[in-house]
Formats: structure tokens, C-alpha cells, sequence
């Protein structure tokens, strides 16, 4: 039986993960926990009830059909346990107005190919293809080998985004099949990292080692968090990578923006950064002059 | 302008009418034209650099440039006349004149000579007189007729050749020869009448402009009027030997002739322009500030749906030059800032000069929006095969006013009738029955309930369709007939190839190749329609075809879950096999059906047009609700694009979608396609990679504008509606409506326009 995998999104046309025009595949379930992450329903592994509060108009059709009473409404307030939900889909059917839908969905490896090669023309081109993003697309590492497989047999060109923290092995098998590596680079100092993250940074650090010795072409892919990873310290350690990798392919910096909050709560989870306002263009365009200064040369604006 | 209420040109024009009425049609309409011109041609304002602008008369002939509502041939605007008499400002002894006037031209105008012509099967399908002009209309209506000779699009590098002396010349010989041979030589005389009213317009503005020369106090000012007088007078006299004497000698025709289109600018004016330049007769601040003033006028006088200016392009004998003249033209669009006209058209193809495209591009990125993009890779085989015409024919081809598209002072091709597709699904439902009026407005082919497979219902829909589009051919036809028995359309047909030759008027048999156009509005909105028919009705079975069609008749209001199950079903756009596959069958039944009609009428081609105005709004108003979700009195979707943003799935997907319809077999379609910014500017690489893939896949036209202010404000207030909104946020694209308010406002705050 061929692969399945929990998929969260499929965005075509996408022009921000990678070269050219790609389709980007989502993977659900990555083992960090960044503060400032702007998918934060990719966080779990499993599909997930997901509350679109704008469009709620209080009408009850939820409660009603929904056999775990999930869904309360409490001082004219739409409140849900996502805890007791058994993702059973009865309350996404009832809303006409399309305010619950479950996150996640199990696809095969032929669903999600079929889209990929819908946009074949695309990729050719302009030198896109597929990426693989997530989540972390290496923890459903059998589905990501064979998918990339597959991309390779059809021509279609593959790119990886990934956090780093994943397993030596998996990445060094899954390396082959990979054209272009998209790796993230979050926090400089270990503590820090865990601090923000969840998890330390060594293995990564170590991973980024594996993965450059390779030769395979690599594209660090840095958010910038105001108050947190804005820092001169950590602008240098960027630069300090590009010294120590001098053929990586690129080098991006991702503006911190907020969209991650609401989501949080469309989730059951806590805001995080709840004041910190999304980067102006000028304020990143500063960063983008700081690490240019630096000597960061690669840099750009992802 | 604000029209006084002077009737003495519309007296004189009936009185020229009367008086010739028994003549030869040739000499009545050149007696019409003398009584018209220069009576209707309004003053030389202040920053004119050329000379004529009009204000039509209530009364008139024109093919289609004359008041909204009474454009085509020989016109009464009754409505407008009644006004007048209402308002009781008409002279008192011209009132017993006016009251005549109305009752004499009610059996006269071109539009009541064909309507008195129609056919027993004509009779009950199309609105008469009885229809106030559009927007207006107060009936539901499948089948409607359009009265306007539009698209003309006249031989200009004939005119600038041999100037209005050398046509005079030409024409007469003609007539010597006629005359020998005991042709019907009158035809000739009724041109030479008319070229003569044209030159009495020249010399009209020429003392025109000396009189504001001399009135006028700024220096500058005055040295241009003078100018424009010394032009105005070589132009009366002699073949245009300047750039400008080409430009204002072409903008005066354009006018004088009834014309809304300029054509192909480039090849006529290239040379000229080029020559002036390279030879230093004048300077291109002069050349862009004449330029700027055709700008003005074509702003100011024509509607938004015509004008014309193509650029670019196959079959263009002077390319080199050309190609510079069409970098004036953008240029001139740059610095005169986004305006509604001209409809610059760049046509190109695989080989022309880049630069071009990319200057386009570019000015579509700053909020332009035109040029629109005409793929000549795909349109030239296209038309060749569609207007069944020799492929150095169909490299002339011009898209006109909306989109049809005819051949270059070869084939006219104006659309006479449009067909609301939407509407006629309305009514296959429900067994021909109108639910809005309760009367019959189509075939008897049976409710909804009563078929048993969805094959079965698309037939019978079928059948509604190809029945009212035999009627809308029969009346194309009908149409140049009447026109052709009532006026020879002299200024057309001294210009369109092979009236001369032929000693026969424009819809008399002159012109080499008379087509036409349907105009079908709510296709894509029909098909979506279909598509959730046929999945909730006839495959799942969800919604019964009695509930479907109660849930309709309700404009869904207690419906709800209908209304979700229908608004999810597959739609157009999506590159989703289930729903285009039912959008190309309806596509291919409809272009090929009517393409068919050729055989049945005298039209060189009849075809399909799918394209952009007004209609899709002024007709949906009289459609109920439909079962693509659409709700009742609502606009349906524009041309060919997915209805209401309904492509949700992003530009290449929806490429997809739309490359699928066949572009062999109709004769026009417009595809909208709305851009985030920096597609412009950060994005252009991938931007340019996706639209030459569009464009190699078989994209034949494109109408790129870039997503603005009032696009996000929309999508605000109707999010359904705005579903194919993309907008980058930090490293990464998002569906605008799917964002969270305060994101959503914070992205429009910082759109510029
Ligand atoms: S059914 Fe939908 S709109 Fe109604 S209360 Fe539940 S979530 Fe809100
Ligand atoms: S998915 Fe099922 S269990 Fe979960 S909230 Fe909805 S109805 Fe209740």
C-alpha cells in the first residue's frame, strides 16, 4: 500500500519556497514550538477542529449535532472544549457559514501527485517544482522519500524546508532526492534556542554540518523576531555561517508577521507575542542593510 | 457639453432626409451628412492640439458613434427629444417642426426599418420598441437585440496615403468608368458629396483656429493654433505630409465616419512619425504633446467600452517603425497617468521586439490598466480558422470595443444580439416558464423533475440555446440587410476593401467579408450551475430536483444548507476536471452551434464572443437565483472568468482552467486576472514566467490589472465574492478573505491605490 500522509495545505502558484513557480505540501506535526510560529496548527501531528471566529454568527447548528459537547455559547460568547473533540466532522457539515473546518487531512502520495503535476508546465519554465514544507516534512519521513521519489522520476524539481532538528539518518537518506535544502536558522545561542523553541540547537547545528558536506545546495532561511532574534549578536552569528558555508545558495530572512496569533486561538492554543506587532517593510529593509553591512551579501528578504 | 435645446440641425437633417427621400440612397444619406457636418462638430477648447470633437444630434446618422441609446444608422432619440419638449425650451417656430420630426422618423430610423422587417419567429422572441435603453431594461430577457454598426475599423493607411484629395481622385475615376458602363455610379457621387462635407469640416476648424490664433493672448498658444489652422487647411487640400497632418487628418475621419475605434495606430502613423523624427521636422515632447491630445479627445468623447488603439503584432509591413511608434503610444500612456481610454491593445508574438511587453507589463504594475494582451501565436491560427479566412487575412484581425474581433477594413462583424445563457437555464428549469414574470420565454422541454439523467436536461438545454441563437442570427443578417437597402454608409464604404472595385456600398455586397458576433453573458455561471445540478441532483443525490428548485425560487432564504452544498460543488476556475470539463461542453456546444449558422444565413461567419462590459450585471438583474450559489438579481460572471472569484485555487490552476475552452471557434474572449503588486516589482521574474506559460499553453488574451484598494475594500464587505484575492504577507501568500481582520486591514493600509 502506498504512503499516506497528514497534509494541511496545498498552495499552488507559490513563489516563496523556493525558486520559480512551486507547489508547496504541508505536512502536519513538527517537534519545535516557536513562539513566533505562523502555522501553528502544524504544530500537532493529527488532524484538528479549527474555529474561524469572524465568521461565526452564533447560531447554534454546531451544538446541536455535535455528540462531545464541544461547542458552548456563554454570555453570547462561542466558547469550544477542543479537547473532547473527536473530529467526527458532524459540526464542519452543519455551519453554513463555514466557520469550523478540521485541519489536516490524510492524503496518498498518487492524491498529492496529481495536483503536483497539474502545474508541470509552470515548473519547467521557471525552475520551480515541488516544496515539501510543514510541519517538519522528515518526521513522516517514508511518505517525504517516496513523494520526492516520485517528483524525481516525473522531472519535477524538489525542495525541503526544514527546522534541522530531525533525524541525522533520515536526512542524510533523504538528501538524494532533494535539489534544493531550505533550512532553517532561528536562534544563535543554544539556551536561547530552547528557550524559544522548545528544543536546543546543537543537533541542528550538527544536521546544517551534515547536510552542507553533502554539496547539496542550501538556502538558510532565517526568521527575524523583533526583541528576540533582531539582535546584532544573532545577525553576526547569520554571518558567521555564511564565513563557514561559503557556497550556501541564499540566505532569507523571514519578517516577523502575527498572522500566527489569531490562528492559536482558532486552535484551542494561547496567543504568544500577543503585543508584538507583524515587521514593517522598513524596519526589515534595516535588518536587510544590517547583515548587507556585515557582509552578508546573500541576503534578501524572503 | 450641455445640449441646448436647438433643434435647427435635426430640422434640416429630416428636411435633407425628406427632400432625398426618392433618390438614390447614396445621394440622400451625402445630403444628410452635409446637413450634419460641420453642424455637429463642437469648438476647439483650450489645450486642443487637434481639431474635432462632437456633440451628436438627437437626430442623425452615424453607424455607432452617436448618442448612447440611438447609435446605429439613421437615429431618432425619441427619448431624449421628448425630454426637450417636456423641458419647453425649444424655439417656438421650431416646435410644430419637432412634434413631425418624432412622428416622421418613427417609420424612418434604421433600427424601426428592421424591427418592421422581422420574421414570424423574430416576432415574439425579441423585445421591440417597447424596451427603454440599457441599463434600463424591465424585462427578464433570453434573446436581445443590439442595434449599432459597431467595430469599424477603416482602411487608415489608404486615408493617410492618398489623403482626401487622392480619395476624391480615386473615386471619381471610378465613377467615370460606372457611369460608362451603366453602373450605378451614384453610389461614387453620394462619396464625393461626403469627402467634400469632410473637407467643408476641415476648412470649418482651419477658420476656427485662426479665429482662437488670433484671440489669443498666451504666445505659445497662439503659435499653436496657428498650427493647427496650417494643418487643418493641408488636410482640405493635399495627402498628409507630417506626422501631425496624419494624426489630425485620421482623428477627424475617425470622427466624421461614426468610428469608436482607432485601429491600428502604429503601422498608419509609424512611418509618418518616424520620418518627422529622424528628420528633425519635429521634436518628441511635440510628438507626445500632440499625442496627449488625442489621449484627451478619445477620454472625452468616446465610451468605455470602445477606442481601440493596438499596437504591436503580426502582419505589420513596417515593423521597425511601427515598433517606435508603439513606444510613443506607451509612453503616452505613462505620462498622461491611468485614464478609462484608449482600450490599448498590445497584440504580440513569439520574436517581436521584447521591450514592448515589458514596458507593458510595467504599466500594468503601476495601476494601468491596459494594455490588454492579445497572444498573436494563438489568435492568428485562431481567427484564420474560426473566421475561416486565409491566414495574411486573419493577421489583421482587430479585437474591438469589448472583444469581438473582425478584420482590418476587410471584414466587418458587428454583434447584433446577445444571448443570456444563465437566463436560459433559468427557464429550462422550470419547462420555458419565466418564474420572475410567470410568462413563457422558452421551448417547452419539461421541469427539472422530469428528466432522468443529467445528459437528458443539458439537451434539453441545448435545444432552449440553439433555438434563440438561430433567431439571433437570423436578425445579424436582417440587420445588414435593412442597413444595406437604407444607406450605402459612405465614409465606411470608400474605405473598407472591396466597395470600390465592386461599385457596391458597404452591406450591399461591397465589403469582402460580412460576419458578426453574438455576445453571450452568464456562461460561466450557467456552467458552475450545471456542474452542481448534475452532482447534487442527478450523481449524489443530496438535493432533489423539487427542493433544488424551490431553494431557488426562494433565493435560497430558508435553504441554507442548500445554498453550502451548492456554493461547495466544483466550480469553473479551479482546474478541477469535473467542473471545466462541463464548462468546455457548453463552450464547444455554444461556439460551435453558432459558428454553424453560417450555413444557414448569408454571414461569412457568425460567431461567439465572450466578453467584458456592462451586460453580465444589467442581465443577471432578471435572473433568480441560480444553483451555482449565485443569488437572485446578481451579477453573473464576466467573460470567460470564473464567477465570483471563485478560482480559489490560485493563477495556476486557474490558467488551467482557462486554457481549456477551444479559442478555434469563436471570435473573442476576455480573461481577467488580478495580481498582487509585487508581481510587479519583487515577484516580476515569476510573474513573467507565468504568463508566457498562460501564453504558451494556448492563452489568447489576458487583462491583467493589479490588485488595488477598492479590490481589498470589496472583499471586506462580500468575502464570497473575492475568494481569488492572493496577497503576500511577510514570506509567504495568503487568500486575502481567509486572513484575520486586523491583518486584512493592516495589508490595505498599506495599498497605495
Ligand atoms: S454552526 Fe457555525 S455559525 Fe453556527 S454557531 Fe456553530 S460555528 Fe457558529
Ligand atoms: S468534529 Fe464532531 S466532535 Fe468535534 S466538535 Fe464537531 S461535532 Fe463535535
Amino acid at each position: 500500500m502506498s504512503e499516506t500522509a497528514i497534509v494541511f495545505d496545498i498552495q499552488r502558484a507559490s513563489i516563496h519556497d523556493g525558486p520559480g513557480i512551486r507547489t508547496t505540501v504541508f505536512l502536519k506535526g513538527c517537534l519545535l514550538d516557536c513562539l513566533w510560529c505562523h502555522n501553528p496548527e502544524a504544530v500537532s501531528a493529527k488532524p484538528q477542529l479549527f474555529f474561524h471566529f469572524d465568521k461565526c454568527t452564533q447560531c447554534g447548528d454546531c451544538a446541536k449535532v455535535c455528540e462531545e459537547d464541544v461547542h458552548h455559547f456563554i454570555d453570547g460568547k462561542h466558547t469550544i472544549d477542543f479537547e473532547k473533540c473527536s473530529l467526527c466532522g458532524k459540526c464542519v457539515e452543519a455551519c453554513n457559514y463555514n466557520a469550523l473546518k478540521i485541519i489536516g487531512k490524510e492524503l496518498s502520495i498518487d492524491e498529492v501527485m496529481r495536483e503536483v503535476m497539474a502545474d508541470f508546465d509552470f515548473y519547467s519554465n521557471s525552475g520551480g517544482g515541488i516544496t515539501l514544507s510543514g510541519g517538519e516534512p522528515l518526521l513522516q519521513f517514508s511518505f517525504s522519500m517516496e513523494l520526492l521519489q516520485r517528483c524525481k522520476e516525473m522531472g519535477v524539481s524538489t525542495c525541503v524546508e526544514t527546522s534541522g532538528y530531525v533525524s541525522e539518518v533520515h536526512l542524510w537518506e533523504i538528501l538524494p532526492v532533494v535539489d534544493i535544502l531550505l533550512f532553517d536558522y532561528k536562534i544563535s545561542r543554544s539556551d536561547e534556542h530552547r528557550n524559544y523553541t522548545g528544543v536546543p540547537n546543537d543537533s541542528i547545528l550538527r544536521n546544517l554540518d551534515i547536510a552542507y558536506d553533502t554539496g547539496i545546495p542550501i538556502i538558510l532561511r532565517c526568521p527575524v523576531v523583533p526583541g528576540i532574534s533582531d539582535t546584532e549578536h544573532h545577525f553576526k552569528s547569520i554571518r558567521a555561517l555564511d564565513e563557514k558555508y561559503p557556497n550556501l545558495k541564499g540566505i532569507e530572512i523571514l519578517p516577523y508577521h502575527n498572522i500566527g496569533n489569531n490562528k492559536r486561538t482558532s486552535i484551542g492554543t494561547h496567543e504568544t507575542l500577543a503585543d508584538l506587532n507583524s515587521t514593517s517593510p522598513e524596519v526589515a529593509a534595516q535588518w536587510l542593510e544590517q547583515l548587507k553591512e556585515l557582509g552578508c551579501v546573500k541576503a534578501r528578504i524572503g | 457639453m450641455q445640449k441646448v435645446d436647438d433643434f435647427s440641425m435635426e430640422l434640416n437633417f429630416t428636411e435633407a432626409y425628406r427632400k432625398n427621400k426618392d433618390k438614390h440612397i447614396a445621394i440622400r444619406e451625402a445630403r444628410c451628412h452635409q446637413a450634419q457636418f460641420p453642424a455637429v462638430l463642437t469648438e476647439i477648447l483650450e489645450n486642443d492640439r487637434l481639431a474635432g470633437r462632437t456633440v451628436w444630434g438627437w437626430v442623425g446618422f452615424s453607424p455607432h458613434n452617436a448618442p448612447g441609446g440611438a447609435a446605429y444608422g439613421y437615429f431618432c432619440h425619441d427619448q431624449k427629444i421628448i425630454e426637450a419638449i417636456e423641458r419647453g425650451n425649444i424655439p417656438m417656430d421650431q416646435r410644430d417642426g419637432v412634434h413631425e420630426m418624432l412622428h416622421f422618423w418613427k417609420k424612418e430610423t434604421s433600427k424601426a426599418k428592421v424591427e418592421a422587417a422581422f420574421t414570424q419567429k423574430m416576432l415574439p422572441i425579441l423585445f421591440r420598441d417597447e424596451i427603454v435603453s440599457l441599463p434600463y431594461n424591465f424585462k427578464p430577457m433570453i434573446a436581445q437585440p443590439i442595434y449599432r454598426m459597431a467595430g469599424v475599423f477603416v482602411d487608415y493607411e489608404k486615408l493617410l496615403r492618398l489623403g482626401i484629395p487622392g480619395l476624391i481622385f480615386e473615386i471619381n475615376d471610378y465613377m467615370h468608368k460606372s457611369e460608362a458602363s451603366g453602373g450605378d455610379y451614384q453610389l461614387y457621387e453620394g462619396m464625393l458629396i461626403a469627402l467634400n462635407v469632410f473637407i467643408d469640416s476641415c476648412s470649418h476648424y482651419e477658420r476656427q483656429a485662426i479665429q482662437k490664433a488670433n484671440a489669443a493672448t498666451d504666445p505659445k498658444r497662439k503659435q499653436e493654433l496657428r498650427k493647427l489652422a496650417e494643418v487643418l487647411g493641408k488636410n482640405a487640400v493635399a495627402k498628409p505630409g507630417s506626422f501631425y497632418e496624419a494624426l489630425q487628418l485620421s482623428w477627424l475621419y475617425t470622427l466624421i465616419c461614426g468610428s469608436l475605434e482607432l485601429g491600428r495606430v502604429d503601422i498608419y502613423l509609424g512611418d509618418f512619425y518616424c520620418h518627422d523624427i529622424d528628420n528633425g521636422i519635429i521634436t518628441e515632447e511635440e510628438a507626445l504633446s500632440l499625442m496627449h491630445s488625442y489621449w484627451r479627445l478619445i477620454n472625452e468623447l468616446f465610451r468605455d467600452v470602445d477606442g481601440r488603439v493596438i499596437i504591436g503584432g503580426r502582419g505589420r509591413r513596417n515593423e521597425k517603425n511601427a515598433d517606435r511608434f508603439a513606444f510613443l503610444v506607451l509612453e503616452t500612456m505613462r505620462t498622461y497617468g491611468r485614464a478609462i481610454l484608449p482600450q490599448t491593445t498590445l497584440r504580440f508574438y513569439d520574436g517581436m521586439n521584447p521591450e514592448l511587453m515589458e514596458k507593458s507589463i510595467s504599466l500594468i504594475g503601476d495601476g494601468h490598466t491596459f494594455p490588454l494582451l492579445y497572444n498573436d501565436d494563438v489568435l492568428v491560427p485562431g481567427v484564420a480558422q474560426a473566421h475561416d479566412v486565409p491566414t495574411e487575412v486573419a493577421e489583421q484581425y482587430m479585437p474591438l470595443g469589448c472583444g469581438e474581433i473582425v478584420i482590418d477594413h476587410m471584414g466587418f462583424g458587428t454583434p447584433s444580439g446577445s444571448l443570456n445563457v444563465l437566463k436560459a437555464l433559468d427557464v429550462t428549469l422550470r419547462d420555458g416558464i419565466d418564474h420572475i414574470s410567470g410568462k413563457r420565454l422558452g421551448l417547452p422541454t419539461g421541469d427539472l423533475k422530469d428528466f432522468k439523467t443529467f445528459d437528458e436536461f443539458f439537451s434539453a438545454f441545448k435545444k432552449q440555446l440553439a433555438f434563440f441563437i438561430e433567431i439571433l442570427a437570423d436578425h445579424e443578417d436582417l440587420e445588414y440587410v435593412e442597413s444595406g437597402k437604407q444607406a450605402p454608409y459612405l465614409y465606411l464604404s470608400m474605405l473598407y476593401d472591396d466597395c470600390l472595385a465592386r461599385g457596391k456600398a458597404i452591406f450591399s455586397g461591397g465589403i469582402r467579408y460580412l460576419g458578426g458576433s453574438l455576445e453571450s453573458f452568464g456562461s460561466v455561471n450557467a456552467a458552475d450551475s450545471l456542474t452542481a445540478i448534475k452532482k447534487m441532483v442527478f450523481d449524489k443525490k443530496l438535493i432533489s430536483a423539487d427542493r433544488l428548485v424551490a431553494a431557488l425560487d426562494n433565493n435560497f432564504n430558508g435553504y441554507a444548507k442548500e445554498h453550502k452544498l451548492l456554493k461547495e460543488c466544483p466550480k469553473y476556475g479551479n482546474d478541477d476536471h469535473y467542473a471545466d470539463s462541463i464548462m468546455v461542453e457548453l463552450h464547444d456546444f455554444m461556439c460551435n452551434n453558432i459558428r454553424d449558422q453560417r450555413e444557414r444565413t448569408n454571414l461569412d461567419w457568425y460567431l461567439n464572443v465572450l466578453i467584458n462590459n456592462k451586460q453580465n450585471t444589467i442581465l443577471g438583474r432578471w435572473v433568480g437565483a441560480s444553483a451555482d450559489g449565485r443569488k437572485a438579481g446578481r451579477e453573473m460572471a464576466n467573460a470567460n472568468t470564473p464567477a465570483g472569484g471563485n478560482d480559489k485555487k490560485g493563477v495556476t490552476a486557474l490558467i488551467n482552467s482557462l486554457v481549456k475552452p477551444s479559442h478555434k471557434i469563436h471570435a473573442g474572449t476576455v480573461q481577467n486576472m488580478r495580481f498582487g503588486r509585487d508581481f510587479f516589482t519583487s515577484d516580476r521574474e515569476n510573474f513573467e514566467v507565468i504568463l508566457d506559460t498562460y501564453f504558451k499553453k494556448g492563452g489568447a488574451q489576458a487583462m491583467i490589472t493589479v490588485i488595488n484598494r477598492g479590490d481589498l475594500e470589496k472583499a471586506l464587505v462580500e468575502p464570497e465574492k473575492h475568494k481569488d484575492l492572493f496577497v503576500r504577507i511577510g514570506g509567504f501568500s495568503s487568500r486575502y478573505i481567509d486572513l484575520p481582520r486586523d491583518v486584512q486591514l493592516e495589508i490595505l493600509s498599506r495599498v497605495t491605490y
